[in-house]
């Protein structure tokens, strides 16, 4: 066929469906956006950090790292210059801090350079002259960082750094003509003596960045590895804090694309149900075609440009709401990432996730033009040999076995593969689909059968309406709506509250130990990882009310490809392992043990990395090194890559210092918390660099940590509950729309407006309430499996609930909304004239 | 042109019943020849048709268009076929509401190699033939239904068919617009040397046709000229 007529074609017979066509566009634009959005986030998370840290690193090869914030002595660098393959070797003193101006903080990465980085680093560093990071006494900032905390060049800024706030100069800073998109680092550049002198760390370093001469790597390599092991460094590749990022986002990326796949087959269901509510027109669309001489194969050109049109019509949209979705929301970096990572704000589109969207969009509306029209596709001849359809009770037989064995298949993924939650999930939408012509057809007939003991005139009507074989598939659309709608709603929202209540359940208790905290001020010390000189304990056990004060030690340890957070847990602490955070072990045992010593809880993931048990025994890469046995494993503690609890004893040993990075403060009890707290910040005074802060607030500032690390997962489920009500006033709309010529048939027969309201409010209860009812049902099964799958893949505390009050929200919502659309445009629709009819 | 030769077709009702909807039918039809299928629901009416239009495979017996066999025809030369040697005249309803009236009557051609534009000529003459040529551009919904089944008729004449099938083309019309329609349709037809085969059930429009053929329980009777109009009027 000539393209120009099938698109004449196309043009000719979308005037006619134009609002459904729309609908359809609307389920699987808003699928492509989540699609496109997720992985524009997930992208630009894992881009920036690659993107700063190639602007850092530049051309080298090789890094030499310390293992705790301390750093290592600068007198290493020339021991490291005269290894063999060695051409080049540049120290770098880094250390997070809050930058604090007159408009506010920003947590950012300072980084202390040699001058010889000017011209050997990569582009965010070499946008310093040599002269500058020799010469300088002062600081460079990104433009935008300068003007979020409100300093310009030759001002001051207050940098908290552990417990001691320097004020440094500003001397520059670097707008995106010098650097481009890395001006959206979170970072700070200073001279290396000048980021030293501002520390309080003269002669350290944390890194040695190596460049290597050409063909003389594995000689480098061999003898800096040597160095590594006998001066307890990690030696890794320049770039590394990359890696370390992409296994710490891990988590966030995949879960944020486990519901946003959901959320796209839910959308794309969404346009599967819109069109199949105009299945009969294009049914007889067909029909006529091929009266008219029209072969399989044009009629299948037709259809596909139908689609493609479709398709690509709304994947384009979708991309622009997803741009707008990426831009506007799901721009949030996950801030509790930012505690150990310098997460930039740069927004990175790669074509894969355009071309990925865009084949998803075009494949739904495949799929959605297609599926319902195979039989009357291939039915090229009714002959007598043809196939016959299945008589009427195999096919519902059919039917229910495909549901009950999709079923089957979920529960299969549910205890033993959780990880495959998607397949679950398509899976258990199969099944909903499959039963629920069964269960409407289950309805109807007792409908029918209550037609005998209620003499209203509706019922008859309704009972009528919904046996007709006219209006089936457009009624199972309409119920197929509702379910996906509910399901969709429950199953996302659902498991997002239980991560959510996880996450709060773990906060309360980790903050359940002690009442006040004496720990450094900053938002980036949210896990007490900044450890800072020990303080006089006798002058803080002696404020009136303390019951007793408590060293905890923490920080953030580069173990494997992951940086875990390790927790030196008081040996007074009354529940080092939070108890709901166990997934191994013995809760008393693990206590017993920790405190006894040579023992550490780990993370279920980390375990599994280093294929460890309770009981075996890891040499943890600390400082210095030590050999701990698994006393228990336990959740990831809400920190993605994992965390390990020591007792604070073992953590001293493992990294050589018995600096703390907080004090547990216990009462007295009856004693006034507020009185306490004075107390202590009496005898600490102004120049400690310390802060007092009640476990409530620690509490507070942790859960607002948490929520806004699901920002995304929450903007989704909201997003799938708006699409839900949406897609369900949609079907309404039409569906009650394209019912006005039926409507004014039955005026002409005699029947009231009010009887036709009422029988249409009827039928639409039936099929929105059955609908809903068991897509609610089926979406209480989804979030036990989302719930699994987010435990088992992300490591996060979740709480295993069947809470069915999301559901009953859910349900609320999309039911009201559908009632709402039959209540008011169904009134006006019952009063459609009889003369359409008519005319019709 | 046409020959049925002793065709039979049977559909299975319910998971045992057979019903003989075409039972041993033969007709000849010359070109430019109109004949009338006539008799009442269910009697096999649209099967015959649908039979004609190779959209069904007989069970026994043949079904011939110029001699050549349809049951030895593929699905893709059936539909050849069925575009360029027949036309369908389906009811009123059967158009594309939005749609103009030169687009609907075209929708034949669109699937032949000709272009928009140069269908959109084709069918010019035909619909103003039919008295349309005021309403080119009016949509289908605002056309009365006498005006409906003529686009109908413009659209089934659109590619020159040898054959005209009609399938109830008068069945929404009132009788002085459907024996407009039929006049206009039988004498386009033997002005064209067009045959046409129209099933109906209304006696008035069968008597428009050279022949009249009545179908019952799926068996054809032929009615002779001299006992047409007592036969008709009977019903």
């Amino acid at each position: 066929m000539r393209l120009s007529n099938v698109v004449r074609l196309y043009r000719i017979r979308l005037r006619s469906r134009l609002v459904q066509e729309a609908f359809a566009l609307a389920g699987i634009a808003i699928g492509v956006a989540l699609l496109f959005a997720s992985q524009v986030a997930a992208s630009s998370l894992s881009g920036s950090v690659r993107q700063i840290t190639g602007g850092i690193v530049g051309p080298m090869r090789l890094q030499l790292a310390a293992r705790a914030p301390q750093g290592f002595s600068e007198s290493l660098l020339g021991e490291v210059e005269r290894l063999p393959g060695v051409s080049a070797a540049l120290p770098v003193l880094e250390l997070r801090v809050d930058l604090l101006g007159p408009a506010g903080g920003r947590t950012v990465d300072l980084l202390g350079a040699d001058p010889r980085f000017a011209y050997l680093a990569g582009p965010l560093v070499r946008s310093f002259s040599t002269a500058q990071l020799a010469g300088l006494q002062a600081l460079a900032l990104p433009t935008p960082i300068a003007r979020a905390i409100g300093v310009a060049p030759y001002e001051h800024v207050k940098l908290q750094i552990g417990s001691s706030a320097p004020s440094a100069a500003v001397g520059a800073t670097i707008g995106a003509q010098d650097v481009g998109p890395l001006v959206d680092s979170p970072i700070a550049l200073g001279p290396l003596r000048y980021v030293q002198l501002l520390s309080g760390m003269r002669g350290r370093v944390t890194n040695i960045f190596v460049r290597v001469r050409a063909g003389e790597d594995r000689q480098a390599t061999s003898a800096l590895a040597r160095l590594a092991a006998a001066r307890s460094l990690n030696l890794r590749p320049a770039d590394f804090e990359a890696t370390l990022f992409d296994q710490a986002a891990g988590p966030t990326n995949q879960s944020t694309l486990l519901f946003s796949a959901i959320s796209a087959l839910v959308g794309f269901l969404f346009a599967f149900n819109a069109l199949l509510l105009t299945v009969a027109q294009r049914r007889g669309m067909v029909e006529d075609l091929r009266l008219d001489g029209y072969t399989s194969r044009m009629i299948l050109e037709i259809l596909l440009f139908d689609a493609l049109a479709l398709g690509l019509l709304a994947s384009l949209v979708g991309l622009g709401f997803g741009e707008l979705l990426s831009a506007r929301l799901f721009n949030a970096k996950p801030g509790y990432l930012s505690l150990g990572f310098p997460v930039g704000t740069q927004r990175i589109v790669t074509w894969q996730s355009v071309a990925l969207a865009l084949l998803g969009g075009v494949l739904a509306a495949t799929i959605g033009v297609f599926a319902p029209l195979r039989r009357e596709m291939f039915a090229a001849r009714a002959g007598a040999g043809a196939g016959a359809p299945l008589p009427a009770r195999l096919r519902v037989l059919a039917t229910i076995v495909l549901g009950v064995a999709c079923l089957g298949v979920t529960t299969a993924i549910l205890i033993a593969a959780p990880r495959d939650a998607i397949v679950g999930i398509v899976s258990l939408m199969v099944a909903l689909l499959a039963l629920l012509p069964v269960v409407v057809a289950g309805v109807v007939a007792l409908l029918t059968r209550m037609r005998r003991f209620s003499s209203t005139v509706a019922t008859h009507l309704a009972a009528i309406e919904l046996r007709s074989r006219a209006n089936r598939a457009r009624a199972l659309a309409v119920s197929a709506t509702g379910a996906v709608a509910v399901f969709g709603s429950v199953a996302i929202q659902g498991a997002h509250a239980n991560l959510q209540q996880g996450l709060d359940r773990l906060v309360r208790q980790l903050n359940a130990s002690a009442q006040l905290l004496v720990i450094p001020p900053g938002e980036d010390n949210l896990l007490a990882t900044t450890p800072f000189h020990p303080l006089k304990l006798a002058a803080l056990r002696g404020v009136p009310g303390v019951h007793a004060v408590e060293p905890l030690r923490g920080s953030l340890l580069d173990y494997g490809n992951r940086r875990v957070w390790v927790i030196g847990a008081p040996a007074g602490q009354r529940a080092p392992v939070p108890p709901s955070q166990l997934l191994g072990g013995q809760l008393r045992t693990a206590d017993t043990r920790l405190r006894a010593g040579g023992w550490a809880v780990i993370s279920q993931a980390l375990a599994d990395e280093h294929h460890l048990r309770v009981g075996q025994s890891f040499l943890l890469p600390s400082p210095t090194p030590q050999r701990f046995r698994v006393a228990a494993l336990i959740t990831n503690l809400g920190w993605p890559p994992g965390a390990i609890i020591l007792g604070a004893g073992d953590y001293a040993r493992a990294w050589g210092s018995e600096d703390p990075s907080a004090y547990y403060v216990t009462l007295t009890p009856g004693v006034a918390l507020t009185r306490v707290r004075a107390g202590l910040e009496r005898v600490l005074g102004s120049r400690s660099g310390l802060v007092v802060e009640s476990s409530r607030q620690r509490e507070l500032r942790q859960r607002s940590a948490s929520r806004q690390g699901l920002a995304r997962l929450t903007e989704i489920s909201w997003l799938v509950l708006i699409a839900a009500v949406l897609a369900m006033a949609a079907a309404m709309g039409s569906m009650i729309w394209q019912r006005r010529p039926q409507l004014a048939d039955l005026k002409v027969d005699g029947f009231t407006r009010r009887q036709l309201w009422h029988a249409l409010l009827l039928e639409s209860a039936v099929l929105v309430g059955t609908g809903c009812t068991l897509g609610a049902a089926f979406g209480i099964f989804g979030q036990v499996l989302l719930s699994h799958a987010l435990a088992v893949v992300t490591g996060f505390p979740v709480v295993f609930s069947t809470d069915a009050s999301t559901a009953l929200l859910s349900f609320l919502a999309v039911t009201a909304v559908a009632v709402a659309i039959v209540a008011l445009p169904g009134h006006l629709a019952a009063r459609a004239r009889p003369a359409i009819s008519l005319l019709e | 042109m046409l020959e049925l030769r002793d065709v039979v077709k049977h559909y299975l009702v319910g998971d045992t019943e057979r019903v003989r909807a075409v039972d041993g039918i033969s007709l000849c039809v010359a070109p430019g020849e109109l004949i009338a299928l006539y008799g009442p629901s269910g009697s096999g009416k649209t099967t015959l048709l649908l039979l004609v239009a190779a959209l069904l495979a007989p069970d026994s017996g043949a079904v011939l268009i110029d001699g050549q066999d349809l049951s030895q025809l593929n699905e893709r030369r059936a539909a050849r076929l069925r575009l360029h040697e027949l036309g369908f005249v389906r009811q009123a309803l059967h158009l594309m509401d939005s749609a103009n009236v030169l687009d609907n009557a075209a929708l034949k051609l669109l699937g032949t190699d000709l272009s928009v534009g140069a269908a959109h000529r084709r069918v010019t003459p035909i619909l103003e033939q039919l008295g349309l040529g005021a309403r080119l551009e009016h949509r289908a919904e605002q056309l009365s239904m006498g005006e409906r089944q003529r686009v109908l008729i413009a659209r089934a004449l659109s590619t020159e068919p040898k054959l005209v099938l009609a399938d109830e083309p008068t069945s929404s019309l009132d009788s002085a617009r459907a024996h407009e329609v039929l006049e206009l349709l039988g004498g386009i037809c033997h002005e064209r040397g067009t045959a046409l085969l129209m099933v109906t059930h209304d006696p008035r429009a069968a008597a428009h046709a050279d022949r009249v053929h009545s179908l019952r329980d799926g068996k054809l009777f032929e009615y002779a000229p001299t006992e047409r109009s007592t036969a008709l009027s009977s019903y």
